[in-house]
């Protein structure tokens, strides 16, 4: 899985490496029990600190998205507990976007294809 | 000076003086990933940008070409002149003026970043991490890089032990001698095990979305690295160990120079298959390459020195030539910067305060061979 991170965006780099890893998930990108870099490889390999790639995986781990443990580092939860609900953070994001398509004029069959396709 | 050294030298520095020019200044830069160090850009070739890029190209491919051409027939006149301690301290200064070489591609890397500059070409700031290759990609097998070097090891210890009268065996050589080309050789393995851990442990460049050729991609680049430095510490090895058998039977210095120029000429072989097979993998996986690399132009002085605050990184892939580069803005990155610098800096004291006192030429006389002289 690759992961693209911008160095100018406003967006900190522990949230982008956290949702990519997050989407990668999702789609099938990284596997269930898949292992993931240990923090010191994923950063060595990026070129940022270790606090950033452990507060990602710390993140992660929080959401219930990733199981980490001394001796076999971090993996891909095999069972992802899920609420069936939408986070208010999520929520306010995808108003934020559907807002901003709703001005630029994209027609709401498009955007509903597209969450089709990302779904 | 025998002629056999001047041969050495000739050997060392007329080839690295051609390769310096061909690899940093190639004939049809614009086909190249990199000009100058600078990452090329569409942008570069269209309207008076294209011409502003051929005019920085070509005056600055001149300035190398004379430069190359002067350090090439300097080499040349050396051969055939007499020798003395200004000779010796000639041949010196010219080593050290193959550095000149790299004055016309720090001027052209210089004038296209600013160039960037006019054309508004903002750097995007963007790097990629293959999160399924991270530190799994290794060639280097451990086992068959310290095996070479611990007989290198054993054979120095060995010359060493009967130098000191240890081992009991009669030499033919003067004392000391045995001990002093251990010495030599073990100070090039030494350097040449960080520097294989270094280059074996880079970070994996990320050329496409498909995983696995960015594992292949990577996996063939670090191969090519390990042969090198496997091959190189077997050459160390074993001339060292032939060398000391033939030093406690033969005491010729006849021989000595011989074996030098044989050990320079197969280190050269080596080095120039391990350019042809690297050249090879960026050819074979140019077509894959689909990801648009990291801009990070301004973090490379005069696109020959690394100096990144930001990245934790100490060791990166030179951005021309063949081999890795160490982050200058690394806290180990400046201690080798200061001990090379050093170095450098102390050889040329040493050769031209040799050179003033006249203590050249009594160095000469020391190693003349009768009938092989000049």
């Amino acid at each position: 899985m690759i992961i693209r991170i911008d160095e100018y965006s406003d967006v900190p780099i522990y949230m982008q490496i956290r949702n990519q890893i997050v989407m990668g998930i999702s789609s099938g990108e990284l596997k269930a029990g898949e292992q993931l870099p240990t923090v010191r490889a994923l950063a060595l390999e990026i070129g940022i600190n270790t606090m950033t790639v452990s507060k990602t995986y710390q993140m992660l781990k929080n959401e219930g998205y990733i199981m980490t443990d001394r001796k076999n580092g971090a993996r891909v939860r095999e069972n992802i507990a899920q609420s069936g609900v939408i986070s208010e953070d999520n929520k306010t994001e995808l108003r934020r976007i559907v807002s901003e398509a709703r001005l630029s004029g994209v027609p709401k069959a498009e955007l509903k294809k597209l969450i089709d396709e990302f779904y | 000076m025998p002629w056999l050294i001047k041969l050495i030298m000739f050997i060392c520095v007329v080839p690295t003086a051609l390769l310096m020019f061909f690899i940093a200044f190639p004939a049809n830069p614009s086909k190249k990933k990199m000009i100058f160090g600078v990452r090329d850009n569409p942008k570069f070739h269209e309207g008076d940008a294209a011409a502003k890029l051929k005019l920085i190209t070509s005056s600055c491919r001149k300035g190398a070409l004379i430069i190359t051409i002067l350090v090439c027939v300097m080499s040349i006149v050396l051969l055939f002149l007499p020798t003395n301690g200004m000779t010796m301290l000639a041949w010196i200064l010219l080593v050290y003026g193959l550095f000149l070489i790299a004055v016309p591609f720090g001027k052209g890397n210089v004038e296209l970043k600013n160039l960037k500059k006019e054309l508004g070409i903002t750097k995007s700031g963007v790097t990629f991490t293959d999160l399924t290759n991270t530190n799994t990609i290794h060639s280097l097998k451990l086992p068959w890089l310290i095996l070479p070097n611990a007989i290198a090891l054993i054979a120095a210890a060995i010359s060493f032990l009967i130098d000191l009268g240890v081992i009991k065996v009669d030499v033919a050589c003067e004392q000391y001698a045995l001990t002093m080309m251990g010495i030599s050789f073990l100070f090039i393995a030494v350097i040449l095990v960080p520097i294989a851990i270094m280059m074996d442990n880079t970070r994996n460049i990320v050329i496409s979305k498909d995983s696995n050729i960015n594992a292949n991609y990577n996996r063939a680049k670090k191969k090519t690295w390990a042969d090198l430095m496997v091959a190189m510490s077997w050459a160390n090895a074993l001339f060292l160990t032939g060398y000391s058998i033939l030093l406690m039977f033969v005491n010729s210095e006849m021989v000595i120079l011989a074996g030098v120029l044989v050990y320079t000429v197969i280190i050269m072989i080596i080095v120039a298959i391990g350019a042809v097979n690297q050249k090879a993998i960026e050819k074979r996986y140019a077509r894959d390459t689909n990801l648009e690399l990291l801009d990070d132009d301004d973090y490379w002085v005069f696109g020959m020195f690394y100096n990144n605050p930001n990245d934790t990184r100490l060791n990166v892939e030179k951005r021309f030539g063949y081999g890795g580069t160490i982050n200058i803005a690394h806290p180990a990155g400046k201690v080798i910067l200061a001990i090379t610098f050093l170095l450098l800096l102390g050889t040329l004291i040493l050769v031209a305060w040799l050179a003033a006192t006249g203590q050249m030429n009594e160095l000469n006389a020391g190693i003349n061979i009768p009938g092989l002289d000049n």
